[in-house]
């Protein structure tokens, strides 16, 4: 295979064929995500939707990697991360100090659940196939790290057992390295071999194992060359966990935390194979808790100033790779509609809309001709406004959603009493509109000019970011396809840049295809996508009401911790109603389909925020911005997932 | 099991007939001899599931049948519920063609574990024959694949083939016939499209070829491809679990409508050649309607990569299927006798299927061309 054309395309870890190119790809950023302190002791879980970056840090830590980092170390797009990893331990005095074994986990380890033996001989099976697996991988690794060769090197390498480990009952207290890696080979055939036979499972001269023996085998201390501990740490990084059966996970899991072993461990698994109410337990705290659990998303949620560093420097690095002539991708996506077409078309939107103002006022003077006055210094002051067109168009916006605030508090005045007549009969002073027309405001009227106007919205390079939605392949998708752009307008000897309106229309055909996707993508798809259209639908009715009452407008919803817990209690009892509401709020999570925040604090409760996907709301038009959402009753969510949402008959459009 | 000889495909001579001719081989074959039947098909909402069986069953030779129905079972969020009424009527057209001719027996096989989170339907379809005495008194096994899923007919066929040579390898001699029937329609089939694809790949039971190993880990893995049209998802999961180190896409030509691989090149252009950096030199061409053709090129492509990476241990195969069912015998045959040489079926289940209009219209029906392998038998002794 050749290089890619496209590097954006390269997406999962996996793709990237040479070590040095990895490395050279690869953000530290991510590296923030990890515990400050001791990260090779214990047993750590990380976890994302797919695509959040978890194998690539795995990767980070093999030997391959590691020793091309060293050999890559003084260039300047890989100093940055070989001082990071020096600082973290896995670096020092010009060689890898960390053994890191990465091993993937296969479906046929689930397969033994389906061998007609008893619960017990299944567990020794499991045990016996990975312990031998882990003991190969460590090996490979092993000779990578000490750059001989795979597996004859492993003579030189000195296997020290240790007392009381029953798993290898009939070698010596000391033997090579290639002796135990015949037995694991074995060990490994016998197994696979039965699984994959057509004929009846022969497995009864395989052994069987009680635990997870081989952590002791690949310890530091265990694995010496030249009567010297090969690396001072050691790593055993399981990635796909949710390929286990739940059974097998829970075993293994908590024997790996029992067995307290000087290897640290690092499991990454995607979201799906967590229960229910782990599930929608994710999205807590700041993605790094106490108990050894990183959550790649929520991390990086709780810290987008770094995720939009992070991915630009992704970005970067992969624009530098690519044959044709970008070093920078960020530059190249212009964040301002500052060109002269614009500017025409925002002195259209100011007019149209001033008269719409006037003749609001108009409307409601001849309504209630006492209040005639009130927004005549409102009026006086956005005639005499003096700024960009935009800055203008986006004032006339701001002031037709203060009237009709306005309008709607004075009719709700007549039921209220806040308002006298006679308050009506003044004009509201300009400090006034100056002091309600804040940031919030501004920024509903931005959206409306969009979406009334045809104003590009999505675009520019912190907006790709947040599109993102936390997931590094998302950004990966997203880039991939402004790239090539950029790259086929060089072919064409013209300006790489692209045009605000073309940066839409590309994240706009992404967020579609990833729409059209999610039947297609994963399981009960077809019901997450009528639930997330029900709540899409609901934010876009709730964002464009004319007075923008929650500021700049929603993009999810919530329920109350206490509805969340009485959705699993109910579902987990197979409650008809919410068994299918838990599976669709399990399966949009786990895809990061949903963006879930737990305990969320506003009106004296606790709530579940649900946030749809970054990139589903531009197919409703919606704004990115955080913690923006209406609270909805369980009852009223479970309705969504059979009619969808159907806005009230009396929108209230001009209450 | 047969010996491998590297130099001599095992289905180096075929049996391959379509169309009338096929009914016309059958009508002589039938009328020579003593022949029972059994006739092993899906139970679906597929509008070619009684085709096969319907052309059979209006010869004259037919005198002792039995038909064997898989019925398998999706679960009750399965897009494919909604087809229900196709099943049923379907099943109604079955018992009018058997009626008084054949036993009919219903097989289930679970697609799903007892949690209803592992799939174990390709496992399932192993187990259904356990033994040779399990076929019965029939001297001819006919397994239609029109309305089964991959995950079922190729582990179910691929252990018939190894009860029968286990039983050849005892007896010294073939004691029963196996032939695969499918009726091709590329107009159904582009209709037909995967809904709720698993998140990952796998290997199919008894595919695994030993790819998954830890032991193996360091041997280059190749991965055969076959193209078919929107199989973007599948391709991409399988790519994440081979993570292989050299492709060979499989393409279909010559294929009826010309230009098909073509329009598969610019369907997969970003995915190849970005994303994989496939080597164009790398495509194998493969033709759409004949099997044991796509065996002959993707048995040889393995064997040359096998000798090219001799000095490095040799290598692991992984083939994946997501073509027409046709094509796809093909890869179950290079599979299954090139197993011990490491290579393996990997595959991307769904839950269910969406069907677009007009799959049932009579003309689109009608147009179904019925394809027969003679897989093992009498016509493979000397």
């Amino acid at each position: 295979m050749k290089e890619s054309r496209n590097p954006f395309r390269l997406r999962a870890s996996e793709n990237i064929e040479s070590d040095s190119t990895f490395v050279r790809f690869f953000s530290a950023g991510v590296l923030e995500a990890l515990p400050p302190s001791s990260p090779w002791e214990g047993v750590r879980f990380l976890r994302s939707a797919e695509g959040g970056g978890k194998t690539s840090l795995l990767r980070l830590m093999t030997p391959g990697v590691l020793h091309s980092l060293i050999s890559q170390g003084e260039r300047d797009d890989c100093k940055d991360l070989h001082r990071k990893m020096t600082e973290l331990g896995a670096l020092g005095l010009g060689a890898p100090q960390v053994l890191g074994v990465l091993l993937s986990f296969g479906r046929n380890y689930a397969s033994l659940e389906d061998l007609d033996l008893d619960p017990v001989r299944k567990e020794r099976l499991f045990y016996s196939l990975l312990n031998a697996r882990i003991v190969l991988a460590t090996l490979r690794s092993a000779t990578i790290l000490k750059k001989i060769r795979y597996p004859e090197g492993l003579e030189s390498i000195d296997i020290q057992l240790p007392p009381h480990v029953p798993l290898l009952k009939d070698l010596p207290e000391r033997f090579s390295g290639r002796d135990l890696y015949k037995w694991a080979v074995k060990l490994e055939e016998n197994i696979c071999s039965a699984l994959d036979s057509f004929g009846p499972a022969n497995i009864d001269g395989v052994g069987g194992s009680e635990d997870i023996s081989s952590l002791s085998l690949i310890s530091p201390t265990s694995i010496t060359m030249d009567g010297k501990p090969i690396a001072r740490h050691t790593l055993l990084m399981l990635d796909d966990l949710q390929k286990l059966t739940r059974r097998q996970r829970e075993k293994l899991t908590t024997a790996l935390i029992e067995a307290r072993s000087s290897v640290g461990v690092w499991i990454s698994e995607r979201l799906e194979a967590l229960s229910e109410d782990e599930v929608l337990s994710s999205g807590a705290k700041s993605g790094r808790d106490h108990v050894g659990v990183i959550a790649l998303e929520s991390y990086w949620r709780h810290n987008s100033h770094q995720f939009l560093k992070f991915v630009s420097d992704i970005a970067d690095r992969r624009a530098r790779e690519s044959a044709d002539d970008i070093d920078s991708f960020n530059s190249h996506l212009p964040s301002n509609l500052s060109q002269p077409e614009w500017t025409e078309r925002y002195a259209e939107a100011s007019a149209k809309i001033r008269l719409r103002v006037l003749e609001d006022i108009r409307d409601h003077a001849s309504e209630k001709p006492y209040a005639t006055n009130l927004f005549g210094s409102w009026l006086a002051e956005a005639e005499e406004f003096a700024g960009t067109a935009r800055d203008v168009a986006i004032r006339w916006r701001s002031l037709e959603i203060l009237v009709q605030r306005e309008k709607s508090r004075n009719q709700l005045s007549l039921f209220d009493e806040p308002i006298s007549v006679e308050d009506l009969r003044v004009a509201i002073p300009v400090e006034e509109f100056n002091k309600k027309n804040d940031s919030p405001v501004k920024a509903s009227a931005e959206l409306f000019l969009a979406h009334e106007f045809g104003f590009p919205y999505y675009f520019g390079e912190k907006m790709v970011a947040r599109l993102a939605s936390a997931n590094v392949e998302q950004f990966l998708g997203l880039a991939g396809d402004m790239f090539e752009e950029m790259i086929s307008a060089i072919v064409r000897g013209k300006n790489a840049d692209l045009s605000p309106l073309r940066q839409q229309q590309l994240l706009s055909n992404a967020a579609d295809e990833l729409w059209n996707d999610i039947p297609r993508r994963m399981h009960a798809g077809n019901e997450v996508r009528s639930f997330l259209e029900a709540i899409g639908r609901f934010s876009h009715w709730m964002t464009y009401k004319p007075t923008a009452p929650n500021d700049i407008g929603v993009n999810g919803i919530a329920i109350s911790m206490h509805e969340r817990d009485v959705l699993l209690q109910r579902a987990g009892r197979w409650t008809e109603s919410y068994r299918p509401l838990l599976r669709v709020l399990t399966n949009a999570i786990a895809h990061n389909l949903l963006e879930p925040q737990l305990d969320y604090n506003v009106k004296n409760g606790k709530w579940l925020v649900l946030n749809l996907n970054r990139l589903l709301c531009i197919r409703f038009r919606l704004p990115l911005h955080r913690g923006k959402f209406k609270e909805k009753s369980l009852e009223e969510i479970i309705g969504w997932l059979d009619d969808g949402f159907q806005p009230p008959k009396t929108t209230g459009a001009l209450l | 099991m047969n010996e491998l000889n590297l130099s001599q495909p095992r289905w180096g001579n075929y049996f391959l007939q379509h169309g009338t001719e096929l009914f016309e081989f059958w009508s002589e074959y039938l009328a020579k001899g003593d022949r029972r039947i059994l006739f092993v098909m899906g139970r679906g909402f597929d509008p070619r599931m009684c085709l096969g069986i319907s052309r059979l069953f209006q010869l004259d030779g037919i005198t002792a049948a039995d038909v064997r129905v898989i019925q398998f079972d999706e679960g009750a969020t399965s897009p494919s519920v909604k087809f229900s009424d196709h099943v049923a009527e379907n099943m109604r057209r079955l018992e009018d063609t058997t009626y008084g001719k054949a036993l009919t027996t219903v097989s289930e096989i679970p697609m799903w574990s007892y949690d209803a989170r592992r799939r174990i339907g390709s496992n399932e379809a192993r187990k259904l024959f356990g033994s040779v005495a399990d076929l019965g008194d029939a001297t001819d096994v006919i397994v239609d694949v029109s309305s089964l899923p991959r995950s079922i007919y190729i582990p179910l066929v691929a252990k018939l083939l190894y009860l029968l040579d286990d039983a050849k390898t005892a007896a010294g001699i073939a004691t029963k016939n196996l032939h695969v029937w499918v009726s091709e329609n590329p107009d159904i089939d582009a209709k037909i499209t995967d809904e709720e694809i698993d998140e990952q790949a796998e290997f199919m039971d008894g595919f695994r070829g030993g790819l998954d190993m830890e032991a193996h880990r360091s041997k280059p893995t190749i991965w055969i491809p076959f193209l078919g049209e929107g199989q973007k998802t599948q391709l991409e999961r399988i790519n994440n679990l081979l993570q292989p180190d050299e492709i060979c896409p499989v393409l279909p030509s010559p294929s009826r409508d010309p230009r098909r691989g073509d329009n598969l090149i610019l369907e997969y252009r970003e995915f190849l050649f970005d994303t994989l950096t496939v080597d164009p030199r790398n495509f194998i061409y493969a033709a759409e309607r004949n099997p044991f053709e796509v065996y002959r090129q993707v048995r040889r492509t393995i064997l040359h990569y096998h000798e090219a990476l001799k000095s490095l241990h040799g290598c692991k195969t992984g083939i994946s299927a997501q073509s027409t069912k046709l094509m796809s015998l093909g890869a179950l045959l290079v599979a299954y006798e090139l197993k011990s040489l490491q290579v393996g079926i990997a595959h991307v289940e769904a839950d269910g299927y969406n069907v677009a209009a007009g799959v049932y219209d009579p003309e689109i029906v009608d147009s179904n061309d019925i394809f027969g392998l003679w897989l093992f038998g009498e016509c493979y002794e000397t």
